[in-house]
């Protein structure tokens, strides 16, 4: 017994080193990307705050970059404005007598980007706004440029995004202006290009063709941008491709992000509640 | 002891802040990642209890692990890291009864071997994290890149900080 002991007091630190790779081992395995705890993430409250202080700092830089393309975009969206409004006229005109309630479907929720990472092969980001705002683990986020990522973890006034830079992650996409659909993936190294798999041999596209998001998932209305075509490669089945896709986002400068709401999710979702009692028939 | 606790302290704060705040944005060419937190397990002293070594390195992971969204990676890292320090240290100093209550720095076992220390210690962390963290992706050639250029652009900021900084401290 006290043999037995003394072995015990003599290598005791190699007991706790042998506890200690157990530990970091079940945290690397059993630390899924979707229920993942708030403590254990970025979206904690020290760390969040910490960040928060941070970006206070640092938000300052790459100001002028991010003026100059929101400048173009409201120009862009001034103008888009201007035509919309035309069209209404045209249809209201039409349409004098029908006077159907117009429900909006998405609602937007802007928020700080506090924390951001480009460098590993599972991004994350941070943002300033949690479930007190009413984001919720799922919804979308874009910036003014296209889609960023989804979200992941929520804190109370914190929450963490899947970066679409995350090689986990696949967004649900098209070509503009068709109906070919394929799933976007990055694949580690460069932030600015990912990949658009699973596209049907008979699409046609153009390099340059824009890519948006296909309204599919919950996540994204459609039409959003996330990127343009550069060039065709190779896929590993021959039945379709893949595209090489250049993205309309700089992950390297993301500031601020809004994240999309959609108020029909509550009903879509006990729609699919149907499916799954389908599924155990 | 208090002196010690509290410079201690100081230096892991600094590594963990600098690393967060400053080094995890960094990517020189897309692979060389700087990876300077572990200068605070690299500087514990030779003679502190290994229970105590494990117990640091590992929560230094976590903690980083936390701030950089890699549940485990740099925590299972460090550990190992921890446990291989000493063969190292010895792998380039005599064991005797002096070099075993330094803690290892230019001035304590001079720059030559202080920058085979630095370069081992380095080289075996970078080799471990990427490993563990890029296991995924099964591109060896990948690993080995980030590995080399990750260590060489670690190795001169520490090398750099470390001739910089005081003998005394």
């Amino acid at each position: 017994m006290r043999n037995l002991l003394n072995f015990f007091i003599k290598h005791g630190a190699w007991f706790l080193f042998f506890l200690y790779v157990i530990l970091s081992l079940l945290v690397l395995f059993t630390y899924n990307a979707y229920h993942a705890s708030v403590y254990l993430s970025s979206a904690n409250v020290v760390t969040s705050k910490i960040y928060e202080a941070s970006s206070e700092v640092t938000g300052y830089f790459g100001l002028k970059e991010i003026n100059k393309s929101l400048q173009a975009n409201n120009a862009r969206l001034e103008n888009e404005v201007l035509n919309l409004r035309h069209h209404l006229a045209e249809y209201q005109t039409l349409n004098s007598d029908s006077a159907s309630p117009f429900f909006q479907r998405f609602d937007y929720v802007s928020a700080t980007v506090i924390n951001n990472n480009v460098r590993h092969p599972k991004n994350y980001f941070s943002i300033n706004r949690g479930s007190k705002d009413g984001i919720e683990s799922g919804q979308g986020v874009v910036d003014h440029n296209g889609v960023v990522g989804i979200v992941n973890v929520v804190g109370p006034h914190t929450a963490r995004v899947i970066s679409l830079l995350n090689e986990d992650q696949r967004f649900s996409v098209k070509i503009k202006n068709s109906e070919f659909i394929g799933s976007l993936n990055w694949k580690g190294g460069d932030p600015t290009i990912a990949y658009m798999e699973e596209v049907p041999r008979h699409a046609k596209f153009n390099p340059g063709d824009t890519i948006v998001t296909s309204g599919y998932s919950l996540a994204f209305p459609s039409d959003i941008p996330v990127g343009t075509v550069m060039n065709r490669i190779k896929g590993a089945d021959d039945n379709f491709f893949v595209l090489k896709i250049q993205l309309t986002s700089d992950f390297k400068s993301l500031s601020t992000v809004r994240v999309i709401k959609d108020n029909f999710k509550q009903s879509l979702d006990s729609l699919s509640k149907f499916d799954k009692v389908d599924e155990k028939r | 002891m208090t002196n010690d606790f509290i410079k201690y302290f100081l230096i892991f704060l600094i590594c963990i802040l600098t690393q967060a705040l400053i080094f995890n944005h960094i990517v020189l060419f897309h692979v060389a990642i700087p990876v300077v937190f572990i200068y605070f397990i690299l500087r514990l002293p030779i003679s502190l209890k290994l229970t105590w070594v494990f117990t640091l390195a590992f929560f230094t992971g976590l903690i980083m692990d936390i701030f950089s969204d890699t549940p485990g990676v740099n925590a299972l890292a460090c550990t190992i890291i921890a446990a291989l320090r000493e063969p190292i240290y010895y792998a380039y100093v005599p064991k005797d009864d002096v070099t075993c209550r330094l803690i290892p720095s230019i001035s304590n076992i001079g720059i030559i071997n202080y920058g085979k220390f630095l370069l081992t210690f380095i080289a075996i962390y970078c080799l471990l994290a990427f490993t563990i963290e890029y296991f995924s992706f099964a591109d060896v050639k990948g690993i080995v890149i980030l590995t080399s250029a990750s260590t060489l652009f670690t190795f001169i900021i520490l090398f750099a900080v470390d001739s910089l900084i005081p003998s005394k401290i």
